[in-house]
């Protein structure tokens, strides 16, 4: 056995709403039985972001805003591999927010979990894209993930989570994963995740959370009925949690698939110079 | 009869009236092509530019375009010469105008001898070394479009030159076969009325001749072309961009050539998204490379530092424009090198190289494979605009000068021997072997905060000064293998020339020139500008009295790199440069010389 980099422990205040998907990450990745070597997180920047740090697994830390495009890169060049980008809302909305809406359209089948906790924590508690009117003087309207998401027509798959909740976390993980796993496209999860120093939303989204199944005409692969019933519920004062979207037909539309089909991918190319000899004769003689 | 005579100034006769006259013989022939955005100036300089390489003479390929897609004046030369040449000639032979523009441009350019051929459907010309033919009415009414007057012209100008007709017309073969059909027989077409309306006007034929050459065994290509070739051949399977000029042919060329290398080929959403995409292919262990220029350069300028911080091999092609901003998207200059030897916050290493020719693009583009891969750093490809752009005669591009080296990766069987792997491990070499995710029992943290041998976060002073050093001495470390520099010329000459980049074409040229007026010269061009390779350098400077650096920007920024490493040497070095957004020629680079210090 190889010594590899091992887990530290978390940098997180007691309580934080990431030990929630730190934790359902472990269960989850357990359940799917992916080894460890193939288990990539990227990582943002922001308290989050900082998770790769306290899992065994491949780690690698993105610069603020960019994981989506490192994540995306890395499924792109190694399709084998798990690959999950794990970063704020700062990191995903703000910063971020221009690979944000391409993640959707690009659709490699990576797992995107966005820890939501309604301001920049690490930097001690400024206004965040979704901070609420008021919150550390924010005259701004918070923006709304899972609305942008289902705008996107893309075959995605779509949800949010709430840290207080890890049953239904764990379970809409493992969804993400084999919907990665299948080559399907690009799983985007919201997390809500409190921060209990600066914003702590607990017992708030406790009470005002709802589980979008119980609703009626509930049909994730409807996109106008959940664009509804989201809408719907946030005008009564109410969270939307659950899987928002599903696309009806499970096809390998994954970006990688169409550009790779089943070939191994640009990482596990034999690039040697002898087997790819003749082609590269071949190429050479294109130019007159 | 057809005869065109909308406009047709008598041509002054060149000798004697009577006498059956030799036309006088060209070996080094330059055709400016001018007109408005869409009409074809790019073609007739392409046909004639095939037609001199028939005739063995290295080809220069420029063009003067606006940043739009029609419209707006345009204009192309082309340069056949028996010398080997990479820069424009200075003074035109013959102008062809599609617009009054290319009069007004070309007409301050044409040599003595020289000619103007005009397209007279829309407008007259009242010089008297000037002949109009309706060429888009010519064409316009036997072939329903007056999109061939650019091929009619090409036939007109084939008997001004009295170019070989079979030759001539195997071009249009050439050039047009691809598209075939009713396209290659309107050219054919086109061909033939340009050259009845030159025939049947008197005077006109054979005004001059072409010497032949003997550059025969010679492919023509841009640097962006050749560059693309090399990234692919030096196992570069992995490309994101964003579209820019003078940058975007390189990804289109890879979008052509890769996918039969199962190679992946993305158009980001922009250049942070291209550069951190390669960041994340590189990381899962594959051979990757972004090309830009200067404003999607400053995009991607955090995203470098991150590749020197976390020691993640990536190659950026630069294809230097006109800066900063906008600046002119489409013109020449060699200015960000000041931004890319100091690129990004914090100190992290980088190896700029600077290929000179297409051939050097193709060779280096492969080496910058190798040395990110090795070193584990960024590398920066600098190219320049006439480098990318102009297409040129150049040698056959030699798959068995190129190599792999991939560096201390471990495979899955080296992996398994170890007993401890260290993504960030010291070593005497100052390199550490990367085993990519994947490799079977093995995992990492990678990092751009500062890290232990492990990839953990480290804010501890001892490790960071190693970390640091660690990084830092590769420029050191690596010197011996980073591309060498070029010399050319006598080590006795005691006037020196340093220039980088396509700026070597019109430097070599004028070498001929100073040395046919003896003055004698020798030459420096450094393939390797950052590190600034000073043990090249300062025995060149040593050797001669003073030193012109020749560049295309204000400030002197490579003579200022070299007097910020080799002060001792500062009295020596004077500027030569220019940036009004073209290139050198020649004449320019003797007149800058001899002008003296």
């Amino acid at each position: 056995m190889v010594e590899s980099a091992k887990p530290v422990p978390p940098i997180w205040c007691p309580g934080c709403g990431d030990f929630g998907v730190l934790a359902a990450l472990k269960k989850a990745a357990l359940e799917m039985k992916v080894a460890t070597h193939d288990l990539v997180l990227v990582g943002g920047i922001g308290c989050s972001g900082s998770i790769h740090n306290f899992l065994e697994i491949n780690g690698i830390h993105a610069l603020h805003g960019r994981l989506l495009a490192q994540a995306i890169g890395v499924k792109l060049a190694n399709p084998a591999l798990t690959v999950i980008a794990a970063g704020g809302d700062g990191d995903g909305y703000a910063i971020g927010m221009g690979h944000f809406m391409h993640a959707f359209k690009k659709n490699a089948s990576i797992v995107y979990i966005a820890m939501n906790n309604e301001t920049y924590g690490l930097t001690k508690g400024q206004a965040s894209p979704t901070s609420q009117i008021g919150f550390e003087g924010n005259i701004e309207r918070p923006f709304d993930a899972i609305l942008t998401a289902l705008s996107i027509p893309a075959p995605n798959l779509i949800a949010r989570t709430f840290s207080g909740d890890p049953k239904t976390m764990i379970s809409v993980l493992v969804e993400a994963l084999k919907f990665q796993k299948e080559g399907r496209g690009f799983a985007f999860i919201e997390d809500l995740s409190p921060c209990v120093t600066y914003n702590d939303t607990y017992k708030l989204w406790r009470e005002k959370v709802l589980d979008v199944s119980k609703v009626e005409g509930y049909d994730p692969t409807d996109r106008k009925a959940m664009f509804r019933i989201c809408l719907e519920t946030m005008e009564a004062g109410r969270i939307p949690i659950g899987i928002m979207h599903r696309p009806k037909e499970s096809m390998r539309e994954g970006l990688e698939s169409k550009l790779l089909g089943d070939a191994a991918g640009p990482a596990r190319s034999d690039i040697s110079l002898e087997p790819n000899m003749g082609a590269y004769q071949k190429l050479l003689a294109g130019i007159a | 009869m057809t005869t065109p005579a909308a406009k047709t100034t008598p041509i002054p006769e060149m000798s004697g009236a009577a006498a059956p006259r030799t036309p006088p013989q060209l070996s080094d022939v330059s055709v400016m092509i001018g007109g408005q955005g869409g009409d074809g100036t790019l073609t007739v300089s392409d046909l004639l530019g095939r037609y001199f390489r028939k005739r063995g003479l290295y080809v220069y390929l420029s063009r003067n375009v606006l940043s739009r897609i029609r419209g707006g004046h345009a204009d192309a030369s082309v340069r056949g010469s028996r010398a080997a040449v990479a820069a424009v000639k200075t003074e035109v032979d013959v102008l062809v105008a599609f617009d009054k523009e290319a009069i007004e441009i070309g007409k301050g350019e044409l040599a003595a001898h020289g000619y103007i051929l005009y397209d007279s459907t829309t407008f007259q010309v009242d010089l008297p070394n000037a002949t109009g033919f309706p060429f888009a009415t010519l064409v316009g009414g036997p072939l329903g479009q007056p999109i061939f007057k650019n091929t009619a012209a090409y036939g007109a100008l084939s008997v001004i030159f009295g170019f070989d007709p079979t030759e001539t017309r195997a071009v249009i073969e050439e050039r047009f076969k691809r598209r075939g059909g009713e396209a290659l027989e309107k050219n054919l077409k086109a061909l033939e009325i340009g050259r009845k309306a030159a025939l049947e006007t008197p005077g006109l034929a054979d005004r001059f001749s072409i010497a032949d050459g003997d550059a025969h065994d010679f492919i023509m290509t841009t640097g962006n072309q050749a560059a693309a070739m090399g990234f692919v051949v030096g196992g570069g399977r992995f490309f994101a961009g964003y579209p820019i000029t003078p940058a975007t042919e390189i990804m289109e060329y890879l979008q052509r050539y890769l996918p039969a290398f199962h190679g992946v080929v993305r158009q980001a959403e922009d250049e942070l998204a291209a550069v951190n995409m390669i960041i994340g292919a590189s990381y899962a262990g594959a051979r990757v490379m972004t090309s830009t220029s200067g404003p999607g350069l400053s995009l991607m300028t955090e995203g470098i530092g991150h590749a020197g911080a976390a020691e993640i091999p990536i190659v950026i092609a630069d294809c230097q424009r006109v800066g900063p901003s906008t600046g002119q998207p489409t013109r020449h200059e060699q200015s960000d090198l000041s931004h890319l030897a100091n690129l990004g916050h914090g100190e992290f290493p980088r190896f700029i190289l600077a290929p000179g020719t297409p051939e050097e693009c193709f060779l280096l583009t492969a080496e910058a494979l190798n040395l990110a891969e090795r070193w584990r750093l960024p590398v920066i490809l600098l190219l320049d605009e006439a480098l990318c752009q102009n297409a040129t005669t150049s040698r056959r591009f030699e798959l068995d000068k190129v190599h792999i080296d991939r560096g201390e990766r471990l495979t899955g069987e080296a992996a398994a021997a170890l007993t401890q792997y260290k993504a960030y491990a010291f070593s005497e070499s100052g390199r550490s072997a990367y085993a990519p995710p994947g490799t079977p029992g093995i995992w990492a943290e990678i990092t751009g905060n500062e890290h232990d041998e492990w990839g953990h976060v480290n804010v501890n002073p001892t490790n960071r000064v190693r970390m640091m050093k660690k990084r830092m001495e590769k420029m050191v470390k690596a010197r011996d293998e980073l591309p060498s520099a070029n010399h050319f010329g006598s080590t006795d000459a005691k006037i020196g020339i340093i220039a980088f980049g396509s700026t070597i074409g019109p430097v070599r040229e004028a070498h001929g020139l100073l040395t046919a007026k003896g003055t004698a010269v020798q030459i420096l061009q450094p393939r390797t500008l950052f590190p600034v390779p000073v043990h090249e350098i300062d025995p060149f400077l040593k050797s001669v009295d003073v030193c012109y650096v020749i560049e295309h920007n204000y400030t002197g920024q490579f003579a200022r790199l070299l007097r910020e490493t080799m002060p001792w040497h500062h009295t020596k070095l004077r500027s030569l440069t220019k940036y009004d957004g073209t290139n050198f020629r020649a004449p320019q680079v003797v007149a800058g010389i001899q002008g003296g210090p």
